[in-house]
């Protein structure tokens, strides 16, 4: 009887640190929601509270709610400064080979676009570019950094 | 009591059983079997398998691998359609090329509306049944192939010791000399079976009296470079070796000898 | 009846007596590369001055080059010159073959220069040692200048000699020149000799440039520069330095090359997240549309006869590599295996595509069959990508980028060879860091 108490209490410390655990490492990936970056670190701001770029996971060019609900805010910015036009900037990390990222930056920044078009934003407003790998917003070669830089970036020109 | 005489029974059948069968053996020892032939044989054995099985290993966690590969496949869920059925077919066909035009010249018309979808974006690899049995397929023909030329080689290696004239450790140590002497040209053809045969004159104490490549001619046809090469490499091997190393006796056997320069094998790595 | 016993019996001995020939097969030979000699070229005294170059040394300074190929090959060991018996002139005559084979050399290069009216005359000689016969000789006669060339030239003959097929050293890569933080990269297309030497630049920084692929006859690079901001190909003629934009496409045009007849561009076309593989005629600008399909269809290569076209696309979800017939037609997939392919590019002799592969987070470089059997990697890397054929389909030259550090310090790129056997790896020397190389084909031909 002693022992089977005995063998409770060890089983319910080994389940309370395997609990603790997980959450140490959850809260380290803090910034990471799957591999999508939801961090504001390398964000800048069209204006107050626009966020100026939206976040990919690898290989994806799908956008998250998250990356929805910025590129929403842009859309009501946009619709106020009407004579303003942007450029959005595709970019890929550098875990891939240059003529694919090329490719997969393009894709990024038309999710974008189409996604503000159908806010109501014209096309003629916005034109894109893409940059592949070429122009990392963090040079560091880790899973954050890349995730960092897979990401589409929506630049005033005028 | 019947116990006992059960075991009677067992044992003296047991007894009646070994005289028997060891009186012929008893009988035939003293014929003489010739016990050069047996060692020879257990030689060969070695010889054959020694090179091979690491790399019959080799293939075997190859196929392993490949095996443990397709199970865990790291493409997510299958989709539902697949898109491209993927052929195996090594090139496309000539003959195909029309009706294949139809088929996989992608329609504008047809494309355009998948292209604004989102769920286009979220495309994942699409496994096709019909692709995985294409990719066992593939794998057991590999195997064969490799068992193939295992096998070609070993039986060519026994056929040839049992031709020889020479014993084998008097082969090995000829072997072993050119070994040593023959720069293998490293450029050639991994994928092309090359052979080049010499055709030698020795004298008693090993130098060469006369060398002849067989199928010379192939040497400066067009497009025989890597064979020219080759031969020639082979050349330089049993100039530089001489005297070769030649049995003390038994001349008239290998006065005449032919060496098959084959370096498929070493190329393959 | 009892006849023919006695004849049985009779030709059992004879026939027992009359040995089979002895046959031994030589299956296990020395890997080592080939020991050879190579005897520094002599200068003929006859030589006149010359105001650019070291006359007096040039005999040396040819065969270092020349002995460098050959190390550089893993296929030859040059031997050390102070072991040598015999001097220049008098071995380029007539050797004598037993002191050579003393040192263990196998093979001797010889030869003698005369510069003279302004014209530099070099013959050469390659010797078999153990057969005490010369296996090949040729003169060149070029200006002085030209001399590195002459070193190149007479190095590839020497290798076709001895390997049977041709040589790769009178060649160029042109590649992308790396300067700057990685984040601010000044990228500039630069060209060398395929030793190094003779490093020159073609653009000045100003752009981004990228992948730059040399035409059949190596006077035209197609690239892609971002002038203006707008990525686009270019065409550049080396010569004169003039550039141009290839076709005019409402959007990114990327991944160029040449075909094999060096009269169209193949590249890709990116409009609405969607990259299609495209040719157009350099001559009548004729625009023609090879792939249509909603994926990522890039890094395309003509196979060397020019029927069909190797390229990825992302179509079944993860970037894989298919061929089709060059109108686009009978597009089929080729990999199959485990981890994402990309790169792919023709072997000038036709029989192997080369690729980069990426698996559990790991570059690899490797070559397979046309049809996607006989996968081979070669090299496995951080990060490793793009490999370019030498022009005899023997070696490959890729870049590598190493991993950076939580500021971007410790990165580099540079490029590197490696034999298709998977041996023989080597960095190749350039003045910057280098990336996205393209080897052209024999300058000689």
């Amino acid at each position: 009887m002693t022992l089977n108490t005995n063998l409770k209490n060890i089983f319910l410390v080994v389940f309370t640190t395997l609990i603790l655990s997980a959450c140490s490492t959850a809260k380290k990936s803090g910034d990471l929601d799957g591999d999508v970056y939801t961090g504001k670190e390398t964000v800048k701001y069209l204006a107050s509270g626009v966020p100026d770029r939206v976040f990919f996971a690898t290989n994806k060019s799908s956008l998250t709610t998250a990356s929805r609900a910025t590129l929403r805010k842009q859309a009501t910015f946009l619709r106020k400064n009407k004579k303003l036009n942007v450029t959005i900037e595709g970019h890929a990390d550098e875990r891939g080979t240059r003529e694919y990222n090329l490719a997969l930056g393009e894709r990024r920044a038309n999710a974008a676009r189409d996604y503000l078009m159908t806010y109501g934003i014209s096309g003629k407003r916005i034109s894109v570019i893409s940059y592949g790998k070429e122009k990392p917003v963090n040079p560091a070669s880790s899973p954050l950094a890349w995730s960092q830089n897979r990401r589409s970036v929506t630049v005033k020109v005028n | 009591m019947t116990k006992s005489l059960i075991y009677s029974i067992i044992f003296h059948s047991v007894m009646i059983l070994l005289t028997v069968l060891s009186l012929p053996f008893m009988i035939r020892e003293p014929v003489d079997l010739p016990p050069i032939v047996s060692v020879e044989l257990i030689q060969i054995s070695d010889k054959t398998n020694i090179p091979f099985a690491p790399k019959a290993r080799k293939i075997i966690e190859e196929t392993k691998k490949k095996e443990e590969e397709r199970v865990v496949s790291e493409q997510a869920p299958p989709a539902a359609k697949a898109k491209e059925k993927p052929d195996r077919i090594p090139l496309p066909d000539e003959d195909k090329e029309k009706k294949q035009i139809v088929k996989k010249k992608q329609n504008p018309e047809e494309i355009e509306p998948q292209i604004r979808q989102s769920s286009e974006f979220e495309k994942k690899e699409i496994v096709d049944t019909n692709q995985i049995a294409a990719l066992i397929d593939k794998a057991k023909e590999e195997e064969a192939v490799k068992r193939d030329k295992v096998d070609k080689l070993t039986q060519s290696s026994v056929k040839n010791s049992f031709a020889t004239g020479l014993t084998l450790s008097e082969e090995d140590a000829l072997r072993a000399q050119i070994f040593g002497c023959w720069s293998v040209p490293l450029g050639l053809p991994y994928d092309e079976d090359l052979l080049v045969r010499i055709k030698l004159q020795l004298k008693k104490d090993g130098t060469i009296m006369k060398s002849e490549i067989l199928d010379h001619q192939r040497m400066n046809k067009p497009g025989q470079k890597f064979y020219k090469v080759l031969a020639e490499s082979a050349l330089r091997a049993v100039r530089l070796c001489q005297p070769l190393k030649v049995p003390p006796t038994g001349y008239e056997k290998w006065k005449d000898i032919q060496l098959n320069f084959n370096p498929t094998e070493m190329l393959k790595g | 009846m009892k006849k023919i016993l006695l004849a049985l019996f009779a030709y059992f001995i004879l026939s027992n007596s009359s040995y089979a020939l002895i046959e031994v097969d030589i299956t296990r030979g020395n890997l080592d590369p080939l020991p050879i000699a190579v005897s520094p070229l002599h200068v003929d005294t006859k030589s006149e001055q010359d105001d650019n170059i070291k006359v007096k040394e040039l005999g040396n300074d040819i065969s270092a080059i020349i002995e460098k190929n050959f190390r550089n090959t893993g296929l030859f060991n040059p031997l050390k010159k102070d072991a040598f018996v015999q001097k220049p002139d008098i071995a380029h005559l007539k050797p004598r073959f037993e002191d050579w084979r003393l040192i263990k050399a196998q093979a001797l290069v010889t030869g003698k220069l005369l510069v003279k009216d302004g014209k530099l005359k070099v013959e050469f000689r390659l010797w078999d040692l153990t057969a005490a016969q010369e296996m090949t000789a040729l003169a060149f006669t070029t200006t002085p200048s030209n001399w590195r060339r002459v070193a190149h030239i007479i190095s590839d003959k020497i290798y076709e000699r001895l390997t049977g097929e041709e040589g790769y050293f009178d060649t160029r890569i042109i590649y992308v020149s790396e300067t700057g933080l990685k984040s601010e990269r000044i990228k500039k297309l630069a060209i060398m000799d395929q030793d190094g030497a003779n490093t020159k630049y073609l653009t000045l920084g100003n752009e981004l440039v990228l992948t730059p692929r040399f035409n059949p006859t190596n006077q035209m690079v197609t690239y892609l520069s971002y002038f203006r901001n707008m990525p686009r190909v270019y065409l550049l003629d080396i010569e004169t330095g003039v550039q141009e934009v290839v076709g005019n496409f409402p959007g990114m045009t990327f991944a160029p090359r040449f075909s094999p007849d060096g009269k169209k561009i193949i590249m890709s076309f990116a409009k609405d997240g969607n990259s299609d593989i495209y040719t157009m005629d350099l001559e009548t600008r004729v625009v023609e549309r090879i792939t249509n399909h909603s994926s990522i269809d890039t890094s395309p290569s003509f196979s060397p006869d020019g029927k069909y076209i190797v390229f990825n696309s992302d179509r079944s979800g993860l970037q894989q590599i298919y061929v089709m017939r060059s109108d686009g037609s009978n597009v089929k997939r080729i990999t199959f295996g485990k981890g994402i392919y990309g790169t792919p590019v023709w072997s000038p002799r036709g029989d192997l595509i080369a690729f980069t592969k990426v698996r559990k987070g790991r570059f690899f470089i490797g070559v397979m069959r046309v049809d996607g059997t006989g996968e081979r990697l070669l090299t496995e890397n951080f990060y490793q990508e793009a490999p370019s054929w030498s022009p005899n389909g023997r070696v490959l030259v890729f870049y590598r980028e190493t991993k950076a550090g939580s500021k971007g310090e410790g990165f580099s790129a540079s490029l590197w060879s490696i034999d298709i056997t998977g041996y023989n790896e080597r960095k190749l020397k350039t003045k910057t860091d280098a990336s996205d190389p393209s080897w052209s084909s024999l300058l000689s031909k």
